[in-house]
């Protein structure tokens, strides 16, 4: 399936540790989730609820993070979503592992 | 484990729950764009978006399967024509196919009863040296077992029927095998109860033992334990029984007691030899081996020997049901292509349902189903459609087990033969069915995923997949099947001239009303030809005083049951090569064996009351025998002589020629060259009774009976049954396969005419149109027809 890559599609892997990060603001609804990703990357990544929720419900599944339902600002039932310790450890790895990815790879592209 | 399962108790929570969680998302959405279709564009695919997610809570998997198969079982039944034809196309397949496994199984899963029967091999001397001579010089295998290195052991046997009589129940006939105490170590399993011979039991002076197979001691004596250390009259020998072997070991074959092979006597001529090869050892070092021994022995006698000595084959091969391994396999082949014939078919109509399908299944793509769930799906429909031809093969193949035992009832049964349902079949039915799923249900599940979706979905499935590639493939299939279907056919038709030729070939009596039964005198009671004589004499007489009894009396050998073999001289013969004269196929019989068996003399007579005197020298001689060694001339009075064990007759004479009579029947073309001798001539132990009766023959046997048992009563009568059903067991043998064919050819013929009707309806369908448009221009009925016809045929060519 050779789909073109779209300019703000994110990186391969990192759309976990993405919502990691923004949980530990609190818990939030899957929709806020993708809001926040989308206003604090200033509108470069977008997150598509095709991969949004199933990855919530795998995170779920693996117990790094963890849901109940709630009453939304709204005054609507929303499913919200939080962060576990094993979430916590999980984010501080991958945050390690990306930033030494992301050091390395600007390394390689500032090569003289 | 446990969370998986509460997730599946909880399955319907969780989907509503996710429902709700995507309504919320897409609320939140339109609130903030205000423009509520946008919003649903924007969430894209939900209901793929919905499975993804259920696919995540892994049972998802599971559902997902049952849903594929609730929903096959709705389409199944919508198509319910297409499903009915299917199912039973595949239940005669699969039916058929259960059938001859078990036929099969049961005969290559046969066991002898040994320990790794592989490593057991027969020794055999051949003509060039002669059993006799070997065992003239090597009586108890001494001089061999002390040179035979590629050899662990070696044993001799010799199979010896004996009457067995105790206190309890009546005198039976049993198969007794003598054997050298070394034999139990070549088999290589353990008494169960007691212990098995030892080299002292060989001995002449030692007390006489026996040993009993596991089924002698269950059926005679209840498994009763106490039976070591009782004694039995064995051929009026009374021994102690020693030892039970386990259960299955009978060697050589249907053995019911062993008795040790005495040192040193004179009967023990003619021994089989059998040994346990040497670990390591080949079957050729084994041979080479054996070989160079038997020159030694040979050149202690005058005539020097050419070619090999010695034979040394596998032990597995003297089991009849090893000969029978390739005939198994052709019918295994032959219900395999039933089976495929099935399958292709099958697989023709789920094709010719494509097009209807097409349109559904480009919906089911076009909302997010990924095309290997689409095969899937398909596939689970195809083994939803097997699973039903499974249950109507299992059904089919139950019904027709009981009717073959049923009707097989009146023969003894091979010890192989066994056709009950076990769990080997039950493994073998499921395996096959999920094997056919997959053979007749891929190719139409690639074909229709493979659909292309706007098109389908425009046209109404008109002209989608059903197109020209469809039709080809179709029309290969049915090629295919009718290739297969021709091979069949003539197979069946090769397999019934040959059974034409068994049936036809008359077999030279009249086998109505004839009854037989073994009677084998022991050696112990009946020492002198004078003995035996008189008992059959005085047997005749009783026999022939019941009523319903025309005429009875003793033959070494029945039609179709084997003969003894003599060298045969008659005199003024020139002299033969090498001095090895010609060898004719004998049979020894009482005065009225003609009469029972209602043959007339071509010339001559046959035997009065003048030849029963003791030493008389009259013979009898077929129209084969006298047409090979005296061309257009009377062989009535010529003066011949036989030689049996090497010991030769004096002269005898003939006095009469009776036409053929098939006594072996490897080929029904050709008759034995045989002679016959009056009993009183060559008296016999063994011998058939046989009698014509004016009753139907088997309402005489419990009469017969008692007549022998109050001549001697511990003299068992046995194999009593009618000449007809002696007949009838032979030709049984090549009945069963004919008929097998004969059933699958016409299944497969059925098959396959169904296949061609289904492409060729489904073709007219497909072109109603374009014959509307013929007509429309001019084309009359008689115009489609032939096209429709000539496309027909053209398939048929290439079948």
């Amino acid at each position: 399936m050779g789909k073109e890559k779209q300019p703000g599609e994110l990186v391969q892997g990192t759309l976990d540790m993405l919502i990691l990060k923004t949980l530990t603001r609190g818990p939030m609804h899957g929709y806020g989730i993708a809001s926040v990703i989308q206003q604090v990357s200033e509108e470069v990544l977008r997150v598509e609820e095709g991969s949004l929720y199933p990855a919530l419900h795998r995170l779920e599944l693996d117990g790094i993070i963890d849901s109940e339902w709630g009453v939304s600002s709204n005054n609507r039932r929303a499913k919200y979503y939080r962060l576990t310790a094993l979430g916590r450890k999980q984010l501080v790895k991958e945050a390690s592992n990306w930033s030494r990815l992301a050091q390395a790879i600007a390394r390689v592209m500032e090569m003289a | 484990m446990k969370k998986f399962l509460k997730r599946l108790r909880r399955r319907r929570q969780l989907d509503r729950d996710l429902e709700d969680e995507l309504r919320f998302h897409l609320e939140m959405k339109a609130e903030e764009t205000g423009d509520v279709p946008e919003a649903r564009r924007r969430l894209g695919n939900v209901t793929l978006l919905k499975e993804v997610c259920r696919e995540l809570w892994a049972f998802a998997a599971l559902e997902s399967w049952w849903l594929d198969i609730r929903y096959a079982f709705r389409t199944l039944a919508k198509y319910n024509g297409v499903t009915l034809v299917a199912v039973v196309a595949l239940g005669l397949g699969i039916g058929a196919n259960t059938v001859v496994f078990s036929f099969v199984s049961g005969a290559l899963s046969f066991d002898p009863g040994i320990d790794r029967a592989d490593r057991v091999v027969l020794v055999s001397a051949t003509d060039a040296l002669g059993q006799d001579e070997l065992s003239r010089y090597d009586p108890d295998l001494r001089n061999f077992r002390s040179q035979v290195k590629s050899l662990e052991e070696l044993a001799a046997y010799r199979l010896s029927p004996v009457n067995w009589s105790d206190n309890s129940g009546l005198p039976e006939r049993y198969v007794c095998v003598q054997m050298s105490a070394s034999g139990f170590a070549v088999i290589g399993r353990q008494p169960i109860l007691g212990r098995k011979f030892e080299a002292a039991d060989e001995r002449a002076d030692a007390t006489a033992v026996v040993v009993l197979t596991h089924g002698l001691w269950q059926d005679r004596y209840g498994k009763d334990p106490s039976i070591i250390g009782k004694i039995i009259r064995v051929d009026e020998v009374p021994r102690v029984v020693i030892g039970v072997m386990p259960a299955g070991s009978r060697f050589p074959e249907d053995t019911d007691l062993w008795i040790p092979l005495v040192q040193g006597k004179a009967d023990n001529h003619d021994p089989s030899l059998f040994g346990r090869l040497a670990d390591g050892v080949t079957l050729a070092a084994a041979r080479n081996e054996m070989d160079t021994i038997a020159r030694r022995v040979a050149n202690r006698s005058p005539n020097t020997l050419k070619g090999p000595a010695m034979d040394v084959g596998p032990v597995l091969e003297m089991y009849g049901v090893y000969h029978a391994r390739p005939l198994f396999v052709v019918v295994l082949c032959a219900v395999g292509f039933v089976l495929l014939i099935a399958c292709v078919n099958v697989a023709n109509l789920l094709l010719a349902r494509a097009p209807v399908r097409a349109r559904e299944i480009s919906i089911r793509i076009a909302i997010g189903a990924g095309r290997r769930r689409i095969i899937r799906q398909l596939l689970v429909e195809s083994a939803v459609l097997s699973f039903g031809g499974g249950l109507v093969g299992w059904l089919l193949a139950f019904a027709g087990l009981r009717w073959f035992d049923a009707s097989m009832a009146r023969f003894p049964k091979p010890a192989w033969f066994d056709l009950s349902m076990n769990t080997r079949m039950f493994v073998y039915l499921a395996a096959i069915s999920i094997g056919t799923a997959f053979l007749f249900g891929l190719v139409p599940a690639l074909q229709l995923a493979r659909v292309d979706v706007s098109n389908a979905i425009k046209n109404g499935g008109h002209g989608a997949s059903g197109g020209t590639r469809g039709r080809r493939l179709s029309g290969t299939l049915v090629v295919f099947e009718v290739t297969l279907c021709v091979v069949l056919l003539v197979g069946a038709g090769l397999m019934i001239r040959s059974a034409v030729k068994v049936y036809g070939t008359p077999i030279g009596v009249n086998t109505a009303n004839v009854i037989t039964m073994r009677i084998d005198l022991p050696e112990a009671k009946y020492p002198r030809p004078d003995d035996e004589i008189s008992f059959h004499k005085r047997l005749k007489t009783r026999i022939e005083s019941l009523p319903g009894v025309e005429a009875s009396a003793v033959t070494s050998n029945l039609p179709i049951w084997g003969q003894m073999d003599f060298s045969f001289e008659w005199e003024g013969m020139p002299p033969a090569d090498g001095g090895r004269l010609p060898s004719v196929g004998g049979l020894v019989v009482s005065r009225d064996y003609f009469r029972v068996m209602q043959v007339r003399p071509r010339r001559g007579r046959v035997f009065a009351d003048s030849d029963e005197v003791k030493g008389s020298p009259a013979v009898i001689v077929n129209e084969a025998l006298a047409t090979k060694f005296w061309p257009g001339e009377d062989p009535v009075g010529k003066h011949v002589r036989v030689a049996r064990h090497g010991t030769a007759q004096s002269w005898l004479t003939i006095i009469g020629v009776i036409p053929d009579i098939h006594q072996d029947f490897q080929d029904p073309s050709a008759y034995d060259l045989l002679i016959y001798l009056p009993y009183a001539l060559e008296p016999q132990l063994s011998t058939f009774l046989v009698s014509r009766t004016r009753v139907p023959p088997t309402t005489l046997v419990k009469a017969f009976r008692r007549e022998v048992q109050s001549l001697d009563e511990n003299l068992p009568v046995y194999d009593v049954r009618s000449l007809e059903d002696r007949i009838a067991q032979h030709h049984m043998n090549i009945g069963i396969f004919v008929a097998l064919f004969t059933i699958f050819a016409a299944i497969a013929l059925l098959l396959a005419s169904v296949g061609l009707y289904a492409v060729v309806a489904h073709s007219v369908s497909q072109r109603t149109r374009e014959i509307g448009l013929r007509m429309a221009v001019g084309g009359t009925a008689r115009d489609i027809v032939w096209l429709i016809l000539g496309q027909g045929f053209a398939r048929l060519r290439w079948g």
